[in-house]
């Protein structure tokens, strides 16, 4: 680490986010010339904390890798990186052939396809939301739209979905410290390290995987595991590992992220009638409001990255093989980048958020999808005329890596 | 052509199917289904603000203007 350079106020401490995103520590990363060092475990890791160098990053990926080390902050022992290797930590040539497969069931016009199974699956969850009253908006709503429209694209039955939202709910568990689950839960005999998110579930996702692979071979249908065996068939291989990982990073990337989005669009709402009142008049598209509560939730804080040579950035010097972590929950508050950033405005028209990612070969895969689901949610509820209440306080996850929410309460009312 | 506007280009080493392009300019960007990248249509005339624009939003870097002498014969 070459001198000088200040260090970085501390932004991993997972127990600073039980009371939302360290804001002001991220402003002065922002007002700090250059980078900042942020000491973690026995290294460390350049904070990029402003937009333009969370772009810059994002979209010169032959000097930021994702394959190198992780993209979590700590590093993982090289046969648990190969064990678990998909989309997210390859780079190209590997990363663009898997992505290539995999993209064509995400294309906007593929997407909007959904829009009528998303819309049937949000009316049913808004009409027993609304018979109720008062609800925990994340059991009610937020947590089961996202699994139960992911589930329908990928093709898995529906008889079947439940055990499948089970072993998602256990995922989730996976991504913090404490786990309910037994190492030799549903039959896994693999050790945890070598698994994602050190979870037994990961084991039964994989199997799961598998065996929907197996049938949708003997019966192809229109949706994305099809695709992908199909893509088996034209010589364009994914390995065996690289399916399991792939189908398990379908099934959990879309899912938490999309349910924090809608938990923190809601809260936001309830604490912005103003803003919510532009929406039911219709002053505003679902389009715009819906890019502002991407914005506003940022529900992944971070991605990280590694160098593989010598560069520099933001006039800080980088040596090969050192950490670069950029925060998307700094630089969607940039005052560089968007006018008054701590302000909830579902009018911007300009609003270049990088809740998906800052660009890049690694750019969301499901941004359609998880726009088209906040954009039919908030459609919904407007054409209900419905509002929202908060009555009670957000549990929030102690994470820097993702903004969840575990539970809030809220009153819909006409 | 006039100066406002400009012929796009996209690499199809480096694309990755996102369709941001389309989303942008649906006119001028198709994700081919077979081949699974964005394909320019027509002539791919666009704006230039709007080139610029969709040049920006490209994750991939993908997107270029075909320069004027690379152009030659074409426009
Ligand atoms: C509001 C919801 C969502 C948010 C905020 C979100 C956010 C992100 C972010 C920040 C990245 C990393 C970008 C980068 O490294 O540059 C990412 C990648 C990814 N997301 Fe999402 N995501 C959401 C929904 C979804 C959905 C619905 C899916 C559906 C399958 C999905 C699938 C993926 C995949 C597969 C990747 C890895 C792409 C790659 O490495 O090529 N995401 N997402
Ligand atoms: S936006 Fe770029 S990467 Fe995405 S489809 Fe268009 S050209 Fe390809």
């Amino acid at each position: 680490m070459p001198t000088p350079v200040a260090e970085a106020p501390n932004v991993t401490d997972d127990g600073l986010y039980l009371d939302g995103i360290p804001h002001d520590r991220f402003a002065e990363m922002r007002r700090t010339p250059g980078l900042m060092w942020h000491p973690y475990r026995d290294g460390g890791f350049w904070a990029v904390a402003r937009h333009a160098e969370v772009k810059e990053v994002s979209r010169t990926p032959e000097v930021f890798s994702s394959a190198v080390g992780h993209t979590n902050l700590w590093d993982l022992e090289a046969d648990a990186l190969e064990a678990r290797r998909g989309l997210i930590d390859t780079d190209a040539p590997d990363h663009t052939r898997i992505r290539r497969l995999v993209a064509s069931g995400f294309t906007p016009k593929n997407i909007k396809a959904w829009t009528d199974t998303v819309g049937e699956l949000t009316d049913e969850l808004l009409d027993d939301a609304e018979a109720a009253g008062t609800v925990d908006w994340v059991d009610a709503l937020a947590a089961p739209l996202p699994i139960r429209v992911i589930l329908a694209l990928l093709g898995v039955p529906v008889e079947d979905a439940d055990h499948l939202v089970e072993l998602s709910n256990f995922l989730v568990e996976g991504t913090s410290e404490q786990q309910s689950l037994p190492p030799d839960a549903f039959g896994n005999t693999t050790e945890l390290r070598l698994l994602p998110f050190n979870s037994p579930a990961s084991h039964a996702l994989f199997e799961y995987g598998e065996a929907l692979a197996a049938r949708k071979r003997a019966e192809p249908a229109d949706d994305i595991v099809t695709t992908l065996v199909r893509a088996e068939a034209d010589g364009e291989r994914l390995t065996g590992s690289e399916f399991r990982n792939l189908f398990h990073l379908l099934v959990f990337a879309g899912n938490e992220t999309t349910r924090t989005a809608l938990t923190h669009g809601a809260m936001a709402l309830a604490d912005h009638p103003e803003q919510w009142q532009r929406v039911l008049d219709g002053d505003v598209t679902l389009e715009q409001a819906t890019e502002e509560v991407l914005r506003w939730a940022t529900p992944v804080l971070h991605m990280r990255r590694t160098t593989t040579t010598a560069t520099e950035l933001a006039g800080t010097r980088i040596g090969a093989g050192e950490k670069v972590v950029v925060w998307y929950a700094s630089a969607n508050r940039d005052e560089t980048a968007f006018d008054d950033p701590f302000t909830f405005d579902v009018g911007r028209t300009d609003n270049p958020h990088f809740a998906f990612g800052g660009g890049g070969p690694h750019f969301c895969l499901g941004a359609f999808l998880a726009r088209l689901e906040i954009q039919v949610v908030l459609g919904a509820m407007r054409d209900r005329g419905l509002r929202l209440r908060r009555t009670g306080e957000p549990v929030r996850v102690p994470s820097n890596f993702v903004h969840g929410v575990l539970s809030v309460d809220m009153e819909l009312a006409r | 052509m006039s100066e406002d506007v400009v012929r796009m280009q996209v690499n199809p080493e480096t694309c990755i199917a996102g369709g941001q392009c389309e989303l942008l300019a649906p006119d001028v960007f198709e994700i081919d289904d077979d081949e699974v990248i964005a394909v320019v249509q027509g002539d791919g005339r666009l704006d230039r603000k709007v080139a610029l624009e969709v040049i920006d939003r490209c994750p991939s870097g993908a997107i270029s203007i075909v320069e004027p002498d690379e152009a030659a014969g074409g426009g």
